[in-house]
């Protein structure tokens, strides 16, 4: 009867028009821009990502990766099974039963989703998401049925036309979530494009361990400096995008969203995937951007984000923590897509908000963010007989000083460093007056033109001399120096140069005994991680190391390491100066201050800087080498 | 980014690299010991200056290269001797080490010394004319003896160079030998030393040529003149110009530091270092005329206290270096703490002179309100560490100078510290002082202190008459008694205090008492209460004599100060009448009668005025202090070995129960401000 090829009817027919949207899903991320990629390469790597570097991330929700492994690897194996059974009616029993094994593992999968959806979290998105558990129960629960006969629990034929009928609609309901919903751009959309934008991503080098965060250069030749519209992405950025599953892990750490600023990331990449499709965001069902209602935002793969689709103050809200990328389980690279924007605003249209514009003239004329006369970048050493380069020519350890040169505050940084590093007998030169600033602040304001300038300026300064590290107080400009200078160092000036954060640094001289430290007296200790050292660059244990020789047991913040919470200072933010609700300084030091800490131990000056602009009564701020330094054992002459 | 970036833009002198613009100017310390040795003392007060972010620091003011330029009475530096070499080298290390330079100011001080001492010279200047100020009688010199000097200033500067310093400064102001040849004041030589514009600068210059030939072109060598000496018959502005001229364009001079005003005669003194009646850097004008014709760095202190008028005067470039040197007696840490945006934790000079008038007295320059300075070597603090003991609840009873400073030291140290203070206003004897014309500064000491109070959470009860019951209600561990005193008019039942016959300074001062017509104030202290209520009255109209037992009128106040108040008496036609004793006083109609009683004919005489002021200094308000002292573990008593030592009190390290109770300042007994605040600092910094 015909009606017994029903359900296969419609398994083929779904998986064809499933097919068929995918294929015009494909077709909206070709409409970026172009980018190179090892296509095979990429699919072969793929599995591996997903189950070692997607899962490392999935996993830090326990519950959440195990629901997740037997949902979506209970539909996998139930899918391939389906076809296998149903549509090429292979009739052995034991392909059966592995079927109906593998749709209890999703049926129970699918009942832990349904269990969380009862009372779901805030950051997670409802709408469609909300009855993705139920098409998933009545997927498992339909194919079980239609396959009892074929493992031989029930005879064939059982329930006849009527059990069929309720069968078909079964199939109908659960396919078309799993299938034409992913084609389609239902929640299963994330399973598609989530899996090719593993195999395709713009920044492999982040799989198997590594970190790639440095920022793209922009190709100042080209026709439009950064993204004006969403197809001026390129296409494997537009394919991140899609594979968002809403889950907002990025929301809920976002420092922005938090303080009231007008940023979302989950909504901000939302709103790329109705730009990338065209429409509106009125089927938007998650938080929206803080002090901003949802719906108004409309826009096209050729339409203008910033006008309709996304406001400039959202974009401008971001501190380029990478707290949203760090937490995403989709790999979405949420910061590249802000700059990208910044830069469009930025370099075409000239729209840097409040002190930017300033502070970039600041920096294209003086090559410091605040205007100082370059002259005056060395004034702050002229006590401390520290060698310059330009007499030196050869040292060990170049210390780059970075713009905490020209701020008081931050010189107390430079002197504690200075003075333990005269401790240790290091070899040590600065550029002096030859140093300019990293360009960090310029890249992500945008303007990459003259983050490139400096970044070669800098590079040609750099080539003139040989020394076999670069340490630094900043981590902004180690960032830099480490991972974004590469890409204009022709003449391989920082070759073969290990590039080191002072608390790096001061590490290995600590525990190579160059430094003699006594024990801390002072009260309890917590540690900030700044971004730029932590998430940005992956060192989480040297600052944390040198607090424990100083006898220091530490008290860590709920937000620490990885998951550390942005002190506000970064990604030029404090110069955008969005309004919000709250600063997140702020909110940074309640954080502190909940540990019981009297001093708050960081390692990067501008961190110093938004902390102690926290108003009192908070614990102390100090950078670890100047908490060092209090502890340092001068040898007497 | 900080708004006192220019202060913090490096310099150099010569080579020398100079890290900001404020310097600590040669002044004498009278710290030298061992003839004239730069010694423990004097190396760790030039540290704490250099740890304290100080950019240069000019020691030994008026240090002497001869030895017929005495030195011993007022212990200076003495640099006639290569003994001085390693000494030298302490100090140098001392101040490298923290990233600050130091240079040495050279001197033969002509005749502007003593005699009656040490070697017995005769001291000599270019035409033998006698020195008031010092009384120093000279005679004229002769030219073997110019020669040797001037070969003495060349191996002064060797022994500096080889010390370690990074220069040297030749005096050529305060009217020493250098300048002594310049001014025709006091050079009438008609020889080639003398007469014509050439001649008189032939010493320095001779000096100058023989100290480069010494240490060669790099070592800095500086020269401080004066920018006139504001006397009729010496030198001017416009010669003191063409004076720097001519001595910059031998190229042998790196800088010019420059003093408004001579000095030997004792009105003249007090403009060298002006106290708190002048206005901020008055004498700015001259040194920026002298930078006007000069091509090397000029530095200029004089009355210079704050960052930001420091700043202002950098910023419009009317010197190079300002000199912040009573600045840095008052808070060594002047410069960190503007680093560290503490500007409101700078603790100011107010100009009080406690200083300079304990160093004309040839005593160890101390601060008023610092007692930590100079005192380094000894273990007391600038900054006060957190202790690790026990905290204890302090009470501190009496806000003026003394309880303050204990207040603030057991506050520093980590301790709940309450202070109760009867008056509506803190301060003490300091808010009555500030009262005075011209003295309103002195109210500096306590605006920091109280400052230093909020800022450190102190719980300030003013209006509180304190009674036994209410310190035990406290239950502090240590109460620190420093309720002061009050005046002791009554000391004579004649002079009729008990029927309101006499009045105090304290009550005119206070704005208590009307000011009469016609008033007459007795004044057995003779330092500055007497002169400021006398000054006071006059300047509200009042018909002033002030009469003492004393040689002189306010003969207690040093000699940067008298003159100040002199002159504002003179002026007002206050008579000083000296050497008279109050017998009695007794109404007459509307009038008293005072009757003073010469004291070394015994004769009497009457004043018929309508008010008599007694200043008698005070006596102790010690009832609390008795009401508690038996109940207390110590019975009130302080281990003077401990303190003297500056050690912990030992009763601080025993155990048992109650309060430790102790009493310092005036009402202990009357001494001065710097006293009371010096117990309260060695007293509490182990606390």
């Amino acid at each position: 009867m015909v009606i017994d090829w029903l359900p296969s009817i419609l398994i083929v027919a779904l998986l064809l028009i499933g097919v068929v949207g995918m294929l015009r899903r494909s077709s909206l991320w070709r409409a970026g821009r172009p980018e190179k990629v090892n296509i095979i390469a990429g699919l072969l790597a793929m599995p591996g990502r997903y189950f070692k570097d997607l899962h490392h991330v999935v996993e830090r929700d326990k519950y959440m990766a195990n629901t997740h492994v037997a949902t979506g690897g209970g539909f996998v194996l139930s899918m391939v099974l389906v076809l296998v059974v149903h549509v090429f009616k292979v009739e052995q029993q034991i392909v059966a039963w592995a079927l109906l094994a593998a749709l209890l593992l999703m049926l129970v999968g699918a009942f832990f989703v349904f269990k969380r959806r009862l009372n779901p979290p805030e950051r997670l998105s409802k709408g469609p998401w909300m009855r993705l558990p139920k098409s998933l129960i009545i997927f498992a629960l339909t194919f079980i049925v239609l396959t009892l006969p074929a493992a031989g629990v029930l005879p064939e034929g059982t329930g006849g036309v009527a059990l069929i009928a309720v069968l078909s609609i079964g199939v109908i309901i659960g396919l078309g979530e799993l299938l034409f919903g992913m084609g389609w751009g239902g929640p299963m959309k994330h399973a598609f494009a989530g899996t090719l934008h593993l195999a395709f991503h713009r920044r492999p080098e982040r799989f198997g361990g590594g970190r790639s965060t440095g920022l793209k250069p922009v190709d100042l030749e080209g026709d439009v400096l950064g993204v004006a519209k969403p197809s001026d992405f390129k296409w494997n950025q537009l394919l991140g995008f899609d594979a968002c599953v809403q889950c907002g892990k990025c929301q809920a750490m976002c420092p922005a969203f938090a303080a009231g600023q007008p940023l979302n990331p989950k909504k901000l990449i939302q709103d790329m995937v109705v730009g990338l499709a065209g429409g509106t965001d009125a089927n938007y069902a998650g938080s929206p951007y803080p002090g901003k209602e949802v719906g108004n935002a409309k826009g096209g793969p050729n339409e203008i984000i910033t006008a309709g689709l996304v406001s400039q103050e959202t974009l401008w809200s971001c501190t380029t923590c990478r707290a949203c990328v760090e937490e995403c389980p989709m790999m979405i690279e949420h910061v590249d897509a802000i700059v990208d924007m910044r830069r469009f605003l930025t370099m075409e249209k000239g729209e840097t908000p409040n002190k930017g514009s300033e502070v970039l003239e600041n920096i294209i004329a003086t090559d410091n963010p605040n205007g100082y006369a370059p002259g005056s970048r060395t004034n702050w050493a002229a006590d401390q007989n520290l060698a310059v380069m330009k007499d030196k020519k050869e040292v060990d350890v170049l210390f780059w000083v970075s713009d905490g040169a020209f701020d008081m505050r931050s010189q107390r940084i430079l002197r504690a460093f200075v003075k333990l590093m005269k401790a240790a007998d290091v070899d040590v030169a600065i550029l002096g007056d030859e140093e300019r600033d990293s360009g960090d602040v310029a890249r992500r304001l945008g303007d990459d033109a003259t983050f490139q300038s400096l970044a070669k300026r800098n590079l040609a300064t750099l080539g003139q001399y040989k020394f076999n590290k670069i340490v630094t107080t900043d981590p902004h400009a180690y960032h830099c120096l480490r991972n974004e200078y590469a890409d204009f160092d022709k003449d391989g000036a920082l070759a073969g140069v290990e590039v080191l954060h002072h608390t790096t640094f001061l590490n290995q001289l600590v525990q190579s005994g160059a430094l003699k430290l006594d024990a801390f007296k002072g009260g309890k200790v917590t540690y900030h991680d700044p971004c730029y050292l932590g998430r940005y660059n992956g060192e989480y244990e040297a600052p944390r190391d040198l607090l424990r020789s100083l006898g220091i047991e530490i008290s860590e913040m709920e937000r620490s390491g990885f998951r550390s919470r942005c002190c506000g200072g970064g990604g030029g933010a404090p110069i955008t100066d969005i309004p919000g609700e709250r600063r997140i300084a702020d909110m940074r030091m309640e954080d502190a201050s909940a540990t019981g800490a009297e001093l708050v131990a960081v390692g990067c000056q501008q961190c110093t800087a938004m902390l102690e602009g926290v108003v009192e009564p908070r614990p102390e701020v100090k950078d670890i080498s100047e908490i060092l330094v209090d502890q340092l054992v001068e040898e007497v002459h | 980014m900080s708004q006192f970036d220019v202060l913090f833009q490096p310099l150099n002198i010569n080579k020398l690299t100079i890290r900001n613009r404020v310097v600590s100017t040669a002044h004498a310390e009278v710290y030298a010991t061992d003839g004239g040795m730069t010694t423990d003392r004097y190396v760790k007060y030039y540290e704490e200056k250099a740890k304290g972010g100080c950019g240069l620091c000019i020691c030994g003011g008026s240090s002497v290269v001869s030895i017929d330029s005495p030195q011993s009475w007022w212990s200076s530096v003495n640099l006639s001797t290569d003994r001085i070499i390693p000494h030298f080298q302490n100090l140098a290390d001392a101040v490298h080490k923290h990233g600050g330079k130091i240079m040495i100011q050279i001197s033969h001080m002509g005749r502007r010394s003593r005699w009656d001492g040490e070697n017995w010279p005769n001291l000599m200047s270019p035409s033998g004319i006698r020195e008031p100020v010092h009384r120093a009688t000279c005679k004229t010199i002769e030219v073997e003896e110019i020669w040797r000097v001037i070969g003495d200033f060349a191996q002064a500067a060797r022994r500096a160079k080889e010390g370690g310093l990074d220069g040297v400064e030749l005096s050529a102001v305060h009217q020493h030998m250098i300048d002594q040849f310049w001014s025709p004041r006091v050079n009438k030589r008609t020889d080639e030393w003398g007469g014509s514009f050439e001649g008189r600068m032939k010493f320095g210059l001779e000096v100058a040529k023989a100290v480069r030939a010494e240490v060669g072109p790099d070592f800095v060598v500086g020269m401080r003149i004066t920018g006139d000496e504001f006397h009729p018959d010496g030198l001017n502005h416009d010669d003191m110009k063409q004076i720097a001229k001519y001595y910059d364009d031998t190229g042998l001079i790196d800088y010019f530091g420059v003093v408004g005003s001579g000095c030997d005669t004792h009105n003249t003194l007090a403009n060298v270092i002006p106290n708190m009646s002048y206005p901020p850097e008055p004498f700015l004008h001259l040194a920026a005329g002298i930078k006007e014709v000069v091509s090397v760095p000029v530095i200029h202190a004089q009355n210079i206290k704050d960052p930001n008028q420091a700043k202002r005067i950098i910023e419009a470039g009317y010197v190079d270096f300002v000199g912040m040197t009573r600045a840095h007696i008052a808070d060594p840490h002047l410069i960190t703490k503007i680093k560290n945006d503490q500007v409101d934790q700078i603790r100011q000079c107010v100009g009080a002179n406690y200083c300079i008038d304990r160093q004309y007295q040839g005593l160890d320059v101390l601060c008023i309100q610092n007692a930590a300075t100079s005192r380094e070597y000894m273990g007391l603090p600038h900054i006060i560490e957190k202790t690790e003991g026990p905290i204890r609840n302090v009470v501190v009873v009496g806000g003026g100078p003394g309880g303050l400073e204990a207040a603030r030291v057991a506050a520093e140290r980590g301790h709940k510290v309450t202070l109760l203070e009867r008056n509506d206003e803190l301060g003490g004897q300091i808010t009555i002082a500030a009262k005075a014309p011209q003295r309103d500064q002195i109210a500096g000491i306590t605006r920091w202190l109280v400052m230093e109070l909020d800022r450190l959470g102190v719980e300030v009860r003013t209006g509180v008459n304190a009674d036994a019951q209410m310190i035990r209600d406290l239950k502090p561990d240590v109460c620190v008694m420093a309720t002061g005193g009050r005046p002791y008019i009554d000391q004579s039942p004649a002079w009729g205090a008990e029927e309101g016959l006499v009045v105090s300074s304290w009550d005119i001062l206070n704005g208590k008492v009307e000011p009469g017509k016609n008033v007459l104030i007795y004044d057995t202290i003779c330092e500055f209460s007497g002169l400021s209520a006398a000054d006071y009255l006059a300047s509200k109209g009042s018909l002033v004599e002030i009469v003492t037992d004393d040689i002189k009128a306010g003969v207690g106040i040093g000699g940067t100060t008298f003159p100040t108040y002199y002159r504002s008496l003179y002026e007002k036609e206050v008579v000083m009448t000296s050497d008279f004793l109050l017998e009695k006083v007794y109404r007459e109609g509307d009038n008293l009668v005072a009757v003073l009683e010469n004291e070394y004919t015994g004769q009497h005489e009457e004043r018929v005025v309508d008010q008599v002021v007694v200043e008698n200094g005070i006596r102790p308000n010690e009832e609390l202090y008795y009401a508690l002292k038996e109940e207390s573990r110590n019975k009130g008593q302080l281990d003077v070995e401990a303190l003297f030592d500056i050690k912990p009190q030992p009763i601080l390290s025993e155990s048992g129960d109650g309060m430790i109770l102790w009493r310092l300042g005036d009402c202990v007994s009357q001494r001065n401000t710097h006293a009371a605040m010096y117990d309260a600092l060695r007293l509490c910094k182990d606390l």
